[in-house]
Formats: structure tokens, C-alpha cells, sequence
């Protein structure tokens, strides 16, 4: 689809306008979007909110207008990604799949890995726990040291025997 | 004043770590974060933690302080003496801070999250900081539930916080190394294994009193115990080489000269900036490190620190005083503390 605006450039930003319950649709080449004002680095300032905010830029042809919101704290994407801040935890569960990619840019894993409270469910801990098992075998395989390896296949085997019944019922 | 608070006191490798602190960032599930939270559900936050930290069997008790209502003075001498963020000193309606007798733990209540449980230690204690800060996160969850995803660990307005939610930082004081210029050098390496070392009183490449702050960065896919182990690394390093450095400093007169001369200075002064007081304690603390100065210890420095930044002055003093009665004031109380100091020689 090429540009409304110039009609030379491939559209890559659509955008979905509501007013008064009627919606028009525009379709815009990068370019064509930062002179209407509605690119993705409008306003290119460096306060600290832009910055991280930057962090959750999507690609542009994925810069559809939000309609989707948090239903506990009403935020959409879009707002979350030009302030960088989450309003509240629920946003993390609605909007995961898009803020992944931002998140695992931040931090290189996107995976917890720390501490479980308690009440989050033991099989999760237990996985935590196996997980941690098999990388002391595998650091003392390395090493060879073979007699804490011995023991610690067998609690590994225990962790999975319990696992396993549990996850079929 | 009372000499046993963490900040008055010196620790383990406490010549070259001032102290340790652990911070965890954790949030209630059924509220938005403190940003978009109107007064009456801020409220019922401060009112549910408080309610939550003051039940039976809290590992630590802990008085509650309404920031917002403090004298300004006051309110800026808790963040001196690093129970507070700087934000949180100018907290509006609807935050609140609970803090232990020895002030070595606090609970900042909707800063930018709604808890931040922070534990403070003199020297180095990751371990020890990390596992009071973990008993009461224990404690608070078994009531209140924190928010938490499989996926994503802790969920933290910022998601430079999420996973763990904890900032575990160890207080430098780093003047050998500062001065043979290797701070930029240090500052890019730890980089690369995801901690920070920044300044801590002041931005610019020379942080008065030589004071820097080293934290780790990453806190999702990367457990607690690791972070902390890796801190410790890195801290030895550092430490090891700012030994060596002022073991090369030690050979140069020059270096003895300067420390006399500024003890020399603080304790006859009448006048004392923050700027210059922080230089010249910088100068006295690695002659205490050393063992140069006679009844100078460290102890005795962490508490001049503390008691000479502007706001505590102005708090102990119980009044706003002038710039110019301010530094009169820090001249005599730091005169007055090392009077009969450093004088065997």
C-alpha cells in the first residue's frame, strides 16, 4: 500500500482515528507520518520518560492506534510506551506479548529466575529448584566431581518423580 | 546523639566500603501504581502495609512518619542519610515511611512503586542486608500478596525493575583510585557485567569526598543470590585495587602532608562549606583507614559525614540557618568532634 500523503513510499503507519463514533482510517509512509506529527518520535525530547519510552517503540508497521486498554487501571499501549511506566501490574499480563521484546531488550532474559513468594504455586518452585540442581550437575561434571554429581542426580530424580504423577492428574 | 545508628558506624572492609545497602521494589495487585492513584486509594495502601508490617511476628517493628507533613529540613536529612529517595522527600499527601529504631531498615510506601523495602548495613554485608530485607518481603507477602508473574518476576512501575525488583548497592569510598584517574576505566568495565558505579554526592567525573555507589542493573533472568554474588566480586576487585593504590600513595610525602594539613584544617576551621568539609573528610578518612591519625577511627568519620550534610545541621539544629550560620555551625560540630583527636604526634 503506498503512502495517502505522498503516494510515492510504502505505508507503514496506519492510523485508526474515532470521532464522535466515526472512524476514518489513514495510511502513511514514515516520513509522511513525522510531518503530521504522528511518528513514532514525535517531539524527539530526551526527558527520562521519552527515553525509556523509546525502549517500547514497536516497529512502525505495527503502529496501529490502540484500542485495546488495561482494564484495571485504563492505560493503553501506546501510553505506557511514551511514558515507559506500567500504571499497574495487570498492564504487564495485558500487554505482555507486545512489551517482551522492550523488556528483554532492557534486560537480556525475559525469563525470572529469583524469588518465588510463596503463595505463587510449589511446582513453579520446584522447577526453580530443578533447574538450579541441573546446572550444579552439569558445573560439577565439569569439574569432575563426580561424587556430588551422584547426589545430585538423585534429588533430581526424586524432583522429577514427584513431578511427574502430579502433572497428570 | 546517638552513636549506634548503621550510618555512625564503620564495618566489615570498612576502610574502603562505607556501608551496603539492598532494595526491593514490590507492589500491591489490586491498586494502579502511586503515579496514577488518587488520595483515597493511596490511603488504603499506606493503611494496608502499615496494618500488614505492624502484625504479630513482624521480624522488625517499625514507627511510621508522615513525610509529607515534615519540615522540610527534615524530610531532606532522611534522604542524607539514605532512608529516602530524593523524590520521595517531596512526596505529596498519601505517602508515608516506616522506619525501624536504628533506621537500618525503612519502607518508603508509594514512592514510585507502592513498597520499596530498603535495609541498610555499615561495611560490606550483602548477605546480611539481602536476608533482613527477604525475612520482612517474606513476612509483608504472607498478607498482602505482592504482585508477581511467573514470566516477569515482581511487577514494578519501571521494567528496568522487574524480576527480582531488588537494587543491592554498596557505598565506595574510593580516593586513591579516583585520583590516579582509573574511575572511567572501572565505571565502563562493570558495565559490561551488568552493574553500575556512579557518584554519589554530585554528577561530573569527581564526586565529592570521593564517594561512589556500585549496583547491579539487571534484575530480570538473573537470581538474587547471583546479583549479589556478582556484586561481591566485582566489590573485591575494586577494594583490592584501591588498597594497592593507597599503598603506592602512601610512599609519596606528599599524600601524609595532605592528610594532617586537612585534619589539621577541620579541626580549626570557623567556617566550613559542604564542598570543602567533604574534601577534607575525604583526606582524614583514608588517614583513619591507614591508622595514621591517633584517635581518629572510622567510626568517628561515618558520624562527621552524616552530621555535617546540610539538612541534619539544620535538623539537629531544629531551625533553618542562613548559608553563611550554616557553615558556622558545621565548622563547630566538626571542631568540637575531633578536638582531642590526632594529637600524639
Amino acid at each position: 500500500m503506498l503512502c495517502e500523503s505522498c503516494g510515492k513510499n510504502q505505508a507503514t503507519t496506519h492510523l485508526k482515528k474515532t470521532v464522535n463514533g466515526k472512524t476514518t482510517e489513514m495510511h502513511l509512509c514514515a516520513e509522511c507520518a513525522q510531518k503530521h506529527g504522528v511518528g513514532m518520535w514525535k517531539g524527539m525530547g530526551f526527558d527520562l520518560g521519552n527515553f525509556w519510552g523509546a525502549l517500547f517503540a514497536e516497529p512502525s508497521d505495527r503502529a496501529i492506534a490502540d484500542t485495546v486498554r488495561c482494564e484495571v487501571c485504563g492505560k493503553s499501549f501506546s501510553d505506557i510506551a511514551q511514558s515507559g511506566k506500567a500504571g499497574c501490574p495487570h498492564c504487564y499480563t495485558t500487554f505482555y506479548d507486545r512489551l517482551l521484546p522492550s523488556i528483554q531488550r532492557i534486560h537480556g532474559k525475559a525469563q525470572h529466575t529469583g524469588k518465588v513468594p510463596a503463595g505463587a504455586g510449589e511446582k513453579m518452585k520446584k522447577d526453580r529448584e530443578l533447574e538450579e540442581l541441573r546446572r550444579q550437575l552439569a558445573a560439577n561434571i565439569a569439574d569432575q566431581k563426580y561424587e556430588a554429581c551422584a547426589q545430585l542426580r538423585d534429588r533430581i530424580q526424586e524432583l522429577e518423580k514427584e513431578e511427574t504423577p502430579h502433572e497428570q492428574q | 546523639m546517638n552513636s549506634n545508628k548503621w550510618y555512625e558506624r564503620s564495618g566489615r572492609d570498612g576502610d574502603v566500603v562505607i556501608s551496603t545497602r539492598v532494595r526491593l521494589a514490590r507492589n500491591l495487585n489490586r491498586y494502579p501504581f502511586p503515579a496514577e492513584m488518587n488520595l483515597e486509594q493511596k490511603a488504603q495502601v499506606v493503611d494496608s502495609i502499615c496494618k500488614a508490617a505492624a502484625k504479630e511476628g513482624t521480624p522488625v517493628s517499625l514507627r511510621y512518619i508522615d513525610v509529607a507533613n515534615l519540615p522540610q529540613r527534615e524530610a531532606l536529612s532522611l534522604v542524607e542519610r539514605h532512608l529516602i529517595s530524593p523524590e520521595f522527600s517531596r512526596c505529596e499527601e498519601g505517602s508515608g515511611l516506616l522506619l525501624s529504631a536504628d533506621e537500618d531498615v525503612s519502607l518508603m510506601i508509594n514512592e514510585e512503586d507502592h513498597l520499596r523495602i530498603q535495609t541498610m548495613v555499615p561495611g560490606l554485608e550483602l548477605d546480611e542486608a539481602y536476608e533482613t530485607a527477604d525475612q520482612l518481603d517474606s513476612f509483608l507477602d504472607g498478607q498482602l500478596r505482592f504482585a508477581f508473574d511467573d514470566r516477569l518476576g515482581y511487577l514494578t512501575q519501571c521494567p528496568t525493575n522487574l524480576g527480582t525488583g531488588m537494587r543491592a548497592s554498596i557505598m565506595l569510598h574510593l580516593p586513591a583510585l579516583q585520583d590516579s584517574g582509573a574511575i572511567q576505566q572501572l565505571a565502563n568495565t562493570v558495565a559490561k557485567l551488568g552493574l553500575t558505579i556512579r557518584g554519589l554526592y554530585g554528577e561530573g567525573s569527581k564526586p565529592e569526598g570521593a564517594i561512589y555507589q556500585l549496583s547491579n542493573q539487571v534484575t530480570l533472568g538473573i537470581s538474587e543470590k547471583a546479583a549479589i554474588e556478582n556484586l561481591k566480586g566485582i566489590a573485591a576487585q575494586i577494594i583490592r585495587q584501591e588498597r594497592t593504590a593507597r599503598e603506592e600513595l602512601c610512599r609519596n610525602p606528599h599524600f601524609e602532608d595532605r592528610v594532617w594539613r586537612s585534619l589539621g584544617i577541620l579541626q580549626t576551621a570557623r567556617l566550613l562549606t559542604r564542598d570543602e568539609f567533604m574534601a577534607l573528610i575525604s583526606n582524614v578518612r583514608v588517614g583513619a583507614a591507614l591508622d595514621m591519625l591517633p584517635g581518629v577511627g572510622l567510626d568517628l568519620v561515618s558520624a562527621l559525614i552524616n552530621a555535617a550534610q546540610p539538612a541534619t545541621l539544620l535538623a539537629a539544629a531544629g531551625e533553618d540557618l542562613e548559608p553563611g550560620a550554616r557553615d558556622a555551625l558545621r565548622a563547630k560540630i566538626v571542631r568540637e568532634r575531633l578536638a582531642e583527636t590526632g594529637k600524639a604526634q
